[in-house]
């Protein structure tokens, strides 16, 4: 029941975003910036806290994702569901198809194929400049109103309105993590991150179980590039790499893994932070380092995590 | 399991603690300037790298961004207003570039923006500016598309583009040295279409190719490539190569002796590169965008001695430095010309618009072309003077005018709200 009211109180929250955040001196972009982040590392905290795979190249999928949309509204149509889409498929896919050479993998080797691969794409990226841009980045596109029946919905030429596609896109991938994480495949995720070999043991494919939270998180993670690349109608090969992919899994430790909320929380401490002391003072990066190492030594399950032992102390 | 590991109490605490380091925080906010009654400022935003790699290079754009806005103020600022510059670091990320150029228009209100150290950061910034109607003075940011195949009827652009570096610098080198000239490239794209410009501006002037050596990133071993160089007998050596790499390959072209049988010449080099590079690397032909040492040019003294004065750590000014006082001085020039402050008219007032000596600070014309919103400033190949002491690290033979070296024809087609 408290986690029903407080999840209700978070979404009204979200939706009066819009008129709140500029009157305490933000902008609506930060809000869409933040619940886009919040989507890739909820996705990535399937295989981090769920699964217990330290997967550190999730911004590759991230950055497909955001090339496959980008790059579908440059070339192929001006379509906004469409990008998502692609983007989407493209990078949930290479999340598949590479999904078997990281499912054998534990600890610190899975962490380097994850980077490994996650790098390839950057360089593929990088490199392929006539398509992608190259270092420049790609631009010269730009998100499409959106036209159901005769209604049309200005996300084009309004932040706002693109804000709560964003929160919309949010909800979805929220309620779909958290049906499958209260499914048996959720559940088995987490038998498995408690104790693989007795998973083994029992006859559970595990291997398959990790390709899958994998490949979900592929999914989820490249739906949120799509937005991002929608946000400023741009992207580059920034958004896949490892320093983001690292991000990633900052904001999530920040946040607590444990906690299906705690990405949440991360994204808007690590992102509000960046944003607010970087304007401040040029040595921001020491201040995001030491609510790091506060937060790591204080609340080692992160900001969540408190709430969530408190509850089980009771 | 479930037991807690850190003391009960010591939460809440903590927690009070970290609120007070967060208020604490709010103690370092810049402190607002007020100003005359009545008035609001006309507010400048500007982004730039304040750290990582390009932290010298967007330092230097806003300390010559200062310099020209104390001079707009002293002047009677834009309109009779005052100007505000509010300064935000995007450490030349693309992505949170274009997050602070939100910042800077939704939150901070500002008129115009300005800045760019990388040129990711000014295509992403350039979409930005052109998504919200605000115009954006590029202080750098070289690549070709800012104001060609992406230009966008809000973005002007200080800094020199890709093609006008290669070709300052090629027409010099040919003229002094003859025509037959060898490459070494890095293998990726920057690099190839780097390569292209100068082979294309070598043929045009009737020279030829010997030979173009691909080396892969992070190559330590050059000595088969200089070789291959050393054989074909040419009359330049081109090195395209970057960073580290420039390094490791002029210390064992200078091995091999081949500095002293040939001239090598480069690309674009900064007065903050070279003042950071190792003896080794001190060598050969290169292009600056300015330079503070022009005995000739009117104002140039006058200038460098304000800037020292107000800078006392010992630096001498840069093309960097330059970008921003001539960016924040355009802006305002172009303002005052149209006595407004939309967008639209004070692009409209900049095209065409010619650089004051005061501001300019060199010898050539220099003004925005009117179909490209591109600035026709000067290049300053030159060769680097191995032993010199900073600042006395560059020997420029030519300052070549801009308009003689750009293409005519760059694909820009202005996008103007009907």
């Amino acid at each position: 029941m408290t986690r029903l009211i407080s999840v209700g109180v978070m979404w009204i929250i979200l939706i009066l975003l819009p008129w709140w955040l500029p009157m305490i001196g933000g902008y609506t972009a930060l809000g869409s910036k933040v619940l886009i982040y919040a989507i890739a590392t909820m996705g990535l905290n399937l295989v981090l806290g769920f699964t217990g795979g330290l997967s550190f190249g999730q911004a590759a999928y991230f950055g497909l994702g955001a090339y496959g949309a980008g790059m579908t509204l440059k070339y192929l149509a001006l379509s906004t569901p469409l990008a998502i889409l692609i983007g989407t498929l493209v990078g949930g896919l290479a999340a598949t198809i590479l999904g078997p050479l990281v499912m054998r993998r534990r600890g610190i080797y899975f962490a380097m194929i994850t980077i490994a691969i996650g790098q390839l794409f950057y360089f593929v990226m990088v490199r392929w400049n006539n398509v992608t841009g190259g270092e420049d980045g790609l631009a010269g596109f730009g998100r499409q109103d959106i036209h159901l029946g005769p209604a049309v919905i200005p996300i084009s030429s309004s932040g706002d309105a693109f804000y709560y596609l964003v929160l919309l896109g949010f909800t979805v991938a929220v309620a779909i993590m958290w049906v499958i994480l209260q499914s048996p495949l959720g559940h088995t995720w987490v038998a498995i991150r408690e104790n693989r070999r007795r998973m083994e043991f029992l006859g559970i494919r595990v291997e398959r179980y990790v390709w899958a939270a994998f490949a979900i998180a592929g999914f989820i993670t490249a739906f949120a590039g799509t937005l991002n690349a929608m946000l400023f109608n741009f992207t580059s090969p920034q958004d896949l790499h490892w320093i983001l992919s690292g991000n990633f899994v900052i904001m999530i430790i920040l946040g607590g893994m444990r906690s299906f909320f705690g990405p949440l929380i991360g994204v808007i401490i690590f992102v509000v932070a960046q944003d607010y002391l970087s304007s401040v003072t040029g040595n921001w990066m020491t201040f995001i380092g030491m609510i790091f190492v506060c937060i790591v030594l204080l609340f080692p399950r992160g900001v969540l995590g408190i709430f969530n032992r408190r509850a089980e102390a009771i | 399991m479930k037991k807690l590991i850190v003391p009960k109490g010591l939460d809440r605490r903590t927690v009070l603690k970290t609120g007070a380091a967060l208020g604490a925080t709010a103690v370092f906010s810049p402190p607002i300037l007020t100003y005359a009654q009545g008035e609001t400022p006309v507010k400048i935003g500007m982004h730039d790298p304040f750290t990582g790699t390009y932290a010298a290079e967007g330092e230097s754009e806003r300390r010559g961004a200062l310099m020209a806005l104390a001079e707009v103020n002293k002047k009677g600022g834009i309109n009779g207003r005052k100007v505000e510059l509010v300064t935000e670091d995007e450490g030349a990320n693309a992505g949170i570039a274009a997050q602070k150029a939100h910042k800077l228009i939704e939150q901070d209100k500002v008129n115009f923006l300005m800045g760019a150290v990388s040129s990711a950061t000014a295509l992403s910034v350039n979409q930005v500016a052109h998504d919200k109607g605000v115009l954006y003075m590029v202080t750098g940011g070289h690549t070709d598309p800012v104001t060609g195949t992406q230009c966008h009827w809000t973005t002007f652009r200080i800094c020199t583009t890709t093609y006008m570096l290669a070709a300052g610098l090629a027409g010099t080198l040919y003229k002094k040295f003859g025509g037959k000239w060898y490459f070494i490239t890095p293998d990726y794209a920057f690099g190839h279409t780097l390569q292209g410009s100068y082979a294309k501006l070598l043929k045009g002037m009737g020279g030829t190719v010997l030979g173009n050596s691909l080396s892969p990133l992070g190559t330590t071993d050059y000595s088969s490539y200089l070789i291959k160089a050393q054989q074909s007998k040419p009359d330049v050596l081109v090195l395209l190569v970057d960073g580290q790499d420039l390094v490791n390959c002029m210390k064992q072209a200078a091995q091999f002796g081949l500095t002293k049988k040939f001239p090598i010449g480069g690309g674009l080099s900064e007065l903050e590169v070279l003042r950071a590079l190792p003896r080794e690397a001190k060598l050969g032909w290169w292009t600056l965008e300015w330079y503070w040492d022009q005995p000739k040019t009117p104002h140039v003294k006058e200038w460098v001695a304000a800037y020292r004065k107000a800078y006392t750590d010992g630096s001498y000014p840069s093309a960097r430095t330059w970008f921003g006082y001539a960016g924040l001085h355009a802006i305002a020039l172009g303002a005052n010309k149209a006595k407004s402050l939309e967008s639209v008219k004070v692009a409209k007032a900049l095209e065409g618009l010619e650089l004051p000596p005061e501001v300019k600070l060199q010898p050539n014309k220099v003004y925005f072309r009117d179909f490209d919103h591109q600035l026709m400033s000067s290049e300053f190949p030159g060769e680097i003077i191995q032993d010199g002491k900073y600042p006395n690290v560059f020997k420029v033979a030519d300052i070549v005018p801009g308009d003689k070296i750009a293409l005519k024809d760059t694909g820009c087609k202005l996008d103007y709200p009907a």
